[in-house]
């Protein structure tokens, strides 16, 4: 489903990203690890094409097409979604008006119908009562004032009415405390499905314990430097990125 | 006395007083018209209309606006009707009673000054320093007079429609004045609302004097929604007494020219001053806020808040000024004053001034112009909303953020309507 070959990617003139090589297929979870500024994050937002990152080389394929041209609004029509680390506060715009134009402009790039506000309610009243959302959230402006936790569950709610087909998810358990935690794990398990792939970045390894990856790949300085079962994350957790980085060293 | 025709000719060519109307306010009328030919037309020297420049105003030459019987299908979509409003309506500055629909209600004194000019007429503007105030109480023809009774909550809005109808040769003129009483209690929802038809110009001289009593709590919705070659000056006058919570709003989407001087006396304490704008201009408009607060009392607070969105050539400015006297301890106020310019070509100028005389007070201002924070866009567009429509949801609730806070819901739904329709107007163009 994702393809990405050999990606070089650059923010302003700092090289970032140097030569990432990654496959993802249906059902897969897929966990990134890695320390600070080894290009974790950098990865999830240029597969939502935002472009602040430059790509200067290599290929994102996602279902059998080259995305990086792409606008990020195409790139969620053909179904990638991506998980904020900071979820932006839109005041102004109520939670609901804003879950009902994506979804509609999804539908619509799909040449599937709009849903009416009535319509929409009942799929949203169905969504948020497996994710404990508080209803009153919905009234609201895009995550104004919302807590670390209302932040991270709103995203999972906007990934359940979305439906993607992609999930990237980029250091979601950064600011949750262990049961928000817990709960947004939950939302996503919910969503786990033999036609749906994740991406999952974090730093720490205890995320995975509620989302259980398939592979755990770590990257470091650009680049996946090491590739493992789910039990690399405890390797990682047990003895840090340090050890890996002087192996890597030695070996060069 | 003044009878030949240079003593009554304005600087304004074809603007002339008339000695021999309301003869009640002889004194006063003569006295704001000398005023007027003292101060004359301000130029861009003058520090209060720096970056707005009256020349196609003092170049014009008038002809004073007259009766117009206007149908109601040419002005229907003014008339607010689904608000069913109380309205007074004017038409050049005269009464016209057919679109009027002014029931008998409690408490409420709904009237024209052609019926009784108030005791309270003048106290506010500032006839002696500013040329426009002057100008207007020297040729009003008419005028809207509000009055609330003491303890009394007007539920239906109260409107106050002010057509300006353009002739074939001349520029036309006309000078609404408007009286808005609130006494001690009194609650209301109050619009004043200026509108135009034809296609040339015409220049509308408003004056407005508000005065909020004692715990009274009032919101005005002032809306500039004439058309685009019309040209308006408007200059309010508030008055607030202890314990009163007013909310000006300046709603100013239409006109080739405004200007807007609002003021507000804070006369006691515990006064709570809300003075919002919104302003939505394209194409070449001109709109020039200026605002002035004097908390002259302990224990007052006003917040300030103006947003402004720029499209192709347009220019705004906002001049925000706080005073605060010497015995204003506590006092507490805000002033947010920002811009989205959405063209290279569109110009902002902003000057916030604070003038504090007190110790013990809380003022800040903040001023922003720029462009859209990219953040929320890629935001909006990750989830499948396109860049076009991110863009104009993000500055529509930019600037909806200020109607949020009018209380009467039919209103507010009905303005942020209106500024939809403004933000797509001027995408288009």
């Amino acid at each position: 489903m994702l393809h990405i070959k050999n990606l070089h990617a650059r923010v302003e003139e700092k090289p970032i990203l140097k030569g990432v090589d990654l496959t993802v297929n249906p059902g897969e979870v897929h966990a990134i690890m890695g320390p600070n500024g080894s290009g974790k994050s950098t990865l999830a937002n240029i597969i939502a094409g935002r472009s602040d990152y430059e790509v200067t080389a290599g290929s994102i394929d996602f279902q059998g097409e080259d995305i990086v041209e792409m606008s990020p609004e195409e790139r969620a029509q053909a179904g990638i979604f991506l998980a904020f680390q900071y979820p932006v506060e839109i005041p102004g715009v109520s939670n609901t008006y804003f879950l009902r134009a994506a979804l509609n402009a999804i539908r619509k790039s799909r040449g599937e119908e709009e849903l009416d506000s009535l319509k929409f309610l009942g799929l949203i009243k169905e969504k948020i009562k497996s994710l404990e959302f508080d209803a009153a959230m919905l009234n609201r402006s895009v995550n104004e004032g919302f807590s670390g936790g209302e932040k991270k569950r709103n995203e999972i709610l906007q990934m359940a009415v979305l439906e993607p087909k992609l999930c990237v998810m980029d250091e979601t358990d950064s600011g949750l405390d262990i049961d928000a935690l817990r709960v947004v794990a939950d939302g996503v398990n919910a969503l786990r499905s033999s036609e749906r792939g994740f991406l999952v970045i974090t730093h720490y390894q205890r995320l995975l314990n509620y989302i259980v990856p398939d592979y755990v790949h770590v990257l470091m300085g650009g680049q996946i430097v090491k590739s493992g079962g789910k039990e690399l994350a405890l390797e990682m957790e047990e003895r840090g990125y340090g050890w890996l980085e002087e192996a890597i060293g030695a070996g060069r | 006395m003044m009878d030949t025709i240079a003593q009554i000719q304005s600087d304004l060519a074809g603007i002339t007083f008339d000695p021999s109307a309301w003869p009640s306010l002889r004194e006063s009328r003569e006295r704001a018209f000398q005023s007027h030919k003292t101060l004359g037309i301000p130029t861009l020297k003058d520090e209060e209309w720096k970056y707005t420049n009256l020349r196609e105003i003092r170049e014009d030459s008038y002809k004073i606006g007259q009766y117009v019987a206007l149908q109601r299908d040419e002005v229907s979509s003014y008339l607010l009707e689904d608000l069913d409003p109380i309205r007074l309506v004017f038409v050049n500055g005269h009464f016209h009673l057919e679109l009027s629909s002014s029931p008998s209600v409690p408490g409420l004194t709904f009237s024209t000054l052609a019926n009784g000019v108030p005791s309270e007429l003048g106290l506010l503007q500032k006839i002696e320093e500013n040329t426009f105030a002057a100008l207007n109480h020297a040729t009003f023809a008419d005028g809207a007079v509000v009055r609330i009774a003491k303890n009394t909550k007007i539920e239906r809005p109260i409107m106050v429609l002010n057509m300006a109808v353009a002739d074939v040769d001349r520029t036309v003129y006309c000078a609404p004045r408007t009286m808005i009483i609130a006494e001690t209690g009194a609650e209301a929802t109050i619009i004043e609302s200026y509108a135009s038809v034809g296609s040339r110009t015409t220049f509308t001289n408003a004056a407005t004097e508000i005065f909020a009593g004692p715990n009274t709590r009032l919101e005005v919705v002032k809306i500039q929604g004439e058309g685009l070659q019309a040209r308006h000056i408007a200059n309010v006058e508030i008055k607030q007494q202890a314990d009163s919570y007013l909310d000006h709003f300046n709603i100013a989407f239409g006109g080739a020219f405004t200007r807007n001087d609002i003021n507000a006396f804070l006369d006691g304490s515990n006064i709570s001053s809300r003075i919002d704008g919104v302003v939505v201009v394209g194409a070449e408009q001109h709109c020039d806020n200026h605002t002035r607060l004097d908390h002259a009392f302990p224990n007052c607070n006003s917040f300030e808040v103006y947003k402004h969105v720029l499209s192709g050539r347009s220019t705004t400015v906002f001049n925000g000024k706080i005073y605060v006297h010497q015995d204003a301890q506590k006092t507490d106020a805000k002033q947010t004053n920002q811009a989205i310019l959405l063209s290279p070509e569109a110009t902002m100028n902003s000057k916030p001034q604070l003038e504090i005389f007190a110790d013990d007070v809380k003022c800040t201002h903040g001023a922003t112009v720029g462009q859209l924070d990219s953040m929320p866009q890629f935001y909006l567009q990750s989830r499948g909303i396109p860049k076009d429509e991110a863009e104009s949801l993000l500055i529509y609730a930019f600037a909806a953020e200020v109607l949020e806070k009018i209380s009467h819901p039919g209103l507010r739904d009905l303005l942020e309507a209106k500024l939809f329709a403004k933000l797509a107007a001027d995408r288009e163009a």
